[in-house]
């Protein structure tokens, strides 16, 4: 059982960078290679703020929101925007990432950190098995924003609006909605967003500057099972990765656990190329 | 400008052969160990940067899988040598196969969605790596690396270090010329219009993924061969020489040297390979250089440092030539079409919904060899849906297409356009960075095949089809009127002109249906008279035409036939006298209603009035 729990908890973190990919996905249809390594240095900022400078916690989380943020709305300006090629992005956001790994070396050093979790690190007993408090925040988390996400899109103006951004980003410039602004407003709410999850994620997979490269392929993998752009897709993707990644580690050998989540990859591109819970949609000339 | 215009007149291979020769000669000319040991490097790096251009530079997918096929490539002449298989000849064919092996396996899933898929794939397997490594510990030495290779042997002699160089030399100039033999040709043309647009590429017949995949796997060859050659140059091949750092340094490279070029690669890998690589002390930095690199790369340097050269070339040819006062325009007389046999295009009751809404519904239509027909009807009312349909772009609900009897429904839609249904389109799709004859040619490529090792042989049979390439592409811009422009980047032309660049691109294969859509939009008078004058050309070719158009003038004097399409049904057909005259099609088409009395007068002026409006 305490298994499957850390499996629920990593398959939440990776769930939780699937989010932030949504968010500038369905706002820009733009795919941030970056977002794994926004959520890393809110990892390291939170550390900074928690054990350096011993902060407390509403603090060092404004702290991380307002830093990462402040990140992302950079990277939207500098490297996001200018690029006329929509291909380059890919490219340019990939740089951003190698900087931000690169940047998080020379500040934080290679070696992990373990950044303390608010809620306590006491392990608790659950249905027989053992978990942390920050694993329960976790999964709490992943589920919440995801709710909370879905609401919003849905209830108020400016998720209609990104929404119909999505759909027909002409269309939508028409109809008054400014279309950049609001691009821009989604890459810097994912960098808030990632921001915040870096105190959560941090005391779950320690500070670390490799910490980023997994996780934007692991948020990938679970982008890809639940489909670009589908929020509640993104649960149901982190539960199999993380199961699956924990399952694997567990009775193949830790070496086994990217390869499965390697091959799970594969499968669903083969069998289901737009994810499990969204439509295939037609092309057009 | 005398001296210009004599370099110019130097083939662009004789230059990089020139370079090749150089380098083969430096041992003997004093190169030092260090430099020679830095030239191999940059050699090996060149050789893995020009495999990623393909598939990035002409194909237009970014991959970043480089690094493990190189790994896959030095493991594999690694595991052969220790086994006594030093021949590097062997070597270098296993490891170049294996690579291969590896390309094609983990490309089809990324490839079939494209963009991120690949990226992520590509970027998943280059982490995996090491993990892979550590499952085999004890033949591949896990993380602590492989060890114990012997040096490597040519026909049973043992090679020194000069002789070394001169193998990584000659692999690096074979592979630089059939990389060149392949982007020059009709295939590497190919590329550049999937680049463009699927959508183009599938309307001419390439099969989007096949294209992609022949791509992928192809630039996974050099991979192969670098890492055979990196796993003799040092008889020791650890997993870190292939981690994520390693293909950042490929991508940057591509980046910087141009990856839409053949030589650009070994520039870029120069320019990597004594920079960022050299100075121990950067090594810390390299990381943050590398970022930052990409980002100022993928804003600014569109096309890197090959663009720059370009820019440069052309600019100079521009100075260097004699100036020219009287631009020939093509007003000669028109060469004919030979008559050809077009097919019977039949669609029968053929439906389509997109969700609620009823695009299409039994939708019937049938298009006859030396006839026009027209499809005309308000926005919205489905032509181009039903185009899309016909182009195997939509699936049908019900109903069926058919060309001469042979389904098309249920085709891909390259496999419509290779069964002879040939298109352009509402804005015209034309691939960059190529002539405009060359535009053209790109029409028959699926039509008269030759395979990727014939245009790198340059067999007899490749220069026969490439000939008559040519020689049909400047056929068809004489018709059309362009052939004064044969030498022009294609997209660099007006509108008007790209509309009839893509007239003569689906034309030129004579195809069994030409479908037309919009062609006329846009076009000045002369335009509009060429296009009809050579519509009916086609028409009396015997040809099949059908012609999605506004301009109701237009229509009523080419076709042979119209249907009227409104809300996604057929209102009627019939020749343009009965058409003109049909009361529904005033209301729905030209929206007025005409009255009994006074019909002839009053529709004569809404027609004009129409066609005035759409034509705005």
């Amino acid at each position: 059982m305490t298994l499957i729990w850390g499996g629920l908890a990593l398959g939440a973190v990776y769930a939780l960078v699937a989010v932030c990919y949504n968010i500038v996905f369905i706002s820009s249809k733009t795919f941030n290679f970056a977002q794994a390594q926004l959520i890393m240095v809110g990892a390291f900022v939170a550390y900074t703020g928690l054990v350096t400078w011993k902060l407390s916690v509403p603090l060092v989380m404004l702290l991380a929101v307002a830093s990462v943020m402040a990140l992302a709305a950079i990277e939207e300006r500098l490297a996001v925007r200018p690029v006329k090629d929509p291909h380059n992005i890919l490219v340019t956001t990939l740089g951003v990432s190698i900087l931000l790994n690169g940047a998080t070396q020379l500040v934080w050093g290679t070696q992990p950190l373990n950044v303390p979790f608010f809620g306590g690190n006491d392990v608790l007993e659950l249905f027989g098995g053992q978990i942390y408090p920050v694993e329960i925040a976790l999964v709490l988390v992943a589920v919440v924003l995801v709710w909370a996400l879905t609401r919003l899109s849905r209830r108020f103006l400016v998720g209609l609006a990104l929404l119909g951004m999505s759909e027909d980003r002409e269309a939508a410039m028409l109809r008054g909605v400014n279309v950049r602004r609001l691009a821009f407003g989604a890459f810097a709410f994912s960098g808030a967003v990632a921001g915040l999850l870096g105190m959560f994620v941090g005391p779950k997979t320690f500070a670390v500057a490799t910490l980023g490269a997994s996780l934007a392929l692991k948020g990938f993998v679970v982008l890809a099972i639940g489909g670009f752009g589908s929020m509640p897709g993104t649960l149901v993707g982190g539960l199999v990765v993380g199961l699956a990644e924990a399952l694997a580690a567990r009775y193949l050998g830790g070496e086994y656990a990217n390869i499965t989540v390697f091959v799970i990859l594969i499968t669903i591109l083969l069998v289901r190329p737009a994810g499990l819970f969204v439509r295939v949609r037609e092309r057009t000339v | 400008m005398v001296l210009w215009r004599t370099v110019r007149a130097v083939p662009g291979w004789i230059l990089a052969l020139a370079l090749g020769l150089v380098l083969l000669v430096l041992p003997w000319a004093g190169l030092d160990f260090s430099a020679s040991r830095q030239i191999q490097l940059t050699l090996i790096l060149a050789l893995v940067v020009s495999g990623l251009n393909l598939s990035l530079g002409y194909a237009g997918e970014l991959a970043l899988g480089q690094a493990a096929m190189y790994a896959s490539g030095a493991y594999i002449a690694g595991l052969l040598s220790k086994a006594g298989h030093t021949d590097i000849l062997v070597q270098l064919l296993v490891a170049g196969l294996g690579a291969l092996a590896v390309g094609v396996v983990t490309g089809i899933p990324g490839l079939r969605l494209g963009s991120w898929s690949l990226a992520m794939t590509s970027f998943f397997l280059v982490l995996l790596v090491p993990d892979v490594l550590a499952i085999f510990p004890r033949a591949t030495g896990g993380r602590n690396g492989l060890s114990g290779i012997q040096s490597p042997t040519l026909f049973g002699t043992l090679l020194d270090g000069t002789g070394f160089y001169l193998v990584i030399s000659v692999v690096a100039i074979l592979w630089f010329a059939v990389l060149r033999n392949i982007v020059t040709s009709r295939h590497g043309i190919a590329l550049r219009v999937l680049k463009q647009s699927p959508v183009l590429a599938a309307s001419t017949g390439i099969s989007v993924f096949r294209m992609k995949l022949l791509a992928y796997a192809l630039g996974a060859i050099p991979a192969g061969l670098a890492g055979a050659l990196f796993a003799n140059l040092d008889l020791y091949v650890s997993p870190e020489a292939f981690s994520f750092t390693f293909a950042t340094t490929v991508l940057s490279a591509s980046i910087l040297g141009g990856s839409a070029s053949v030589y650009g690669a070994l520039v870029g890998a120069a320019v990597m390979q004594f920079g960022p690589n050299q100075s121990s002390g950067f090594q810390q930095y390299a990381l943050v250089f590398t970022g930052v690199f990409l980002v100022v790369g993928g804003v600014l340097l569109t096309g890197g440092l090959a663009r720059v050269c370009r820019v440069l070339v052309t600019r100079l040819d521009r100075m260097a030539q004699p100036e020219v006062n009287t631009v020939a325009t093509g007003t000669g007389p028109a060469p004919n079409i030979p008559p050809y046999k077009g097919a019977t295009l039949r669609i029968r009751d053929v439906s389509k919904a997109f969700g609620g809404n009823q695009a299409l519904k039994d939708v019937s239509l049938e298009a006859l060899p030396g006839t026009v027909t027209a499809l005309i009807g308000p926005n919205g009312s489905g032509k181009t849906t039903l185009l899309n349909m016909v182009c195997g772009f939509y699936r049908t609900d019900s109903g069926e297409i058919t060309l001469d009897g042979a389904p098309l429904h249920g085709l891909t839609s390259d496999g419509v356009a290779r069964a002879g249904v040939a298109r352009t389109f509402q804005t015209p799709n034309i691939p960059a960075g190529v002539t405009v004859l060359e535009a053209v040619a790109s029409g028959r490529y699926t039509g008269h095949r030759t395979s990727v090792l014939a245009a790198v042989l340059r067999t007899p049979r490749f220069r026969r089809v490439r000939h008559e390439d040519l020689r049909e592409a400047e056929r068809m811009l004489a018709l059309v009127g362009l052939d004064h422009l044969r030498d022009t980047e294609a997209v660099s032309l007006p509108l008007g002109m790209r509309r009839l660049l893509e007239v003569a691109r689906a034309l030129i294969d004579a195809p069994g249906v030409l479908l037309l859509d919009e062609a006329a939009s846009g076009l000045d008078e002369h335009e509009v008279e060429r296009l009809a004058s050579l519509i009916r050309q086609i028409r009396d070719a015997g040809g099949t035409v059908v012609l999605v158009e506004h301009n109701f003038r237009l229509v009523l004097a080419l076709a042979d036939d119209i249907a009227v399409l409104a809300h996604g049904q057929l209102i009627t057909t019939g020749p343009p006298e009965a058409i003109e005259r049909d009361p529904r099609v005033l209301s729905e088409y030209l929206g007025v209603d005409p009255a009994p009395t006074a019909a002839h007068t009053s529709t004569d002026r809404m027609t004009g009035a129409a066609t005035s409006g759409e034509n705005t």
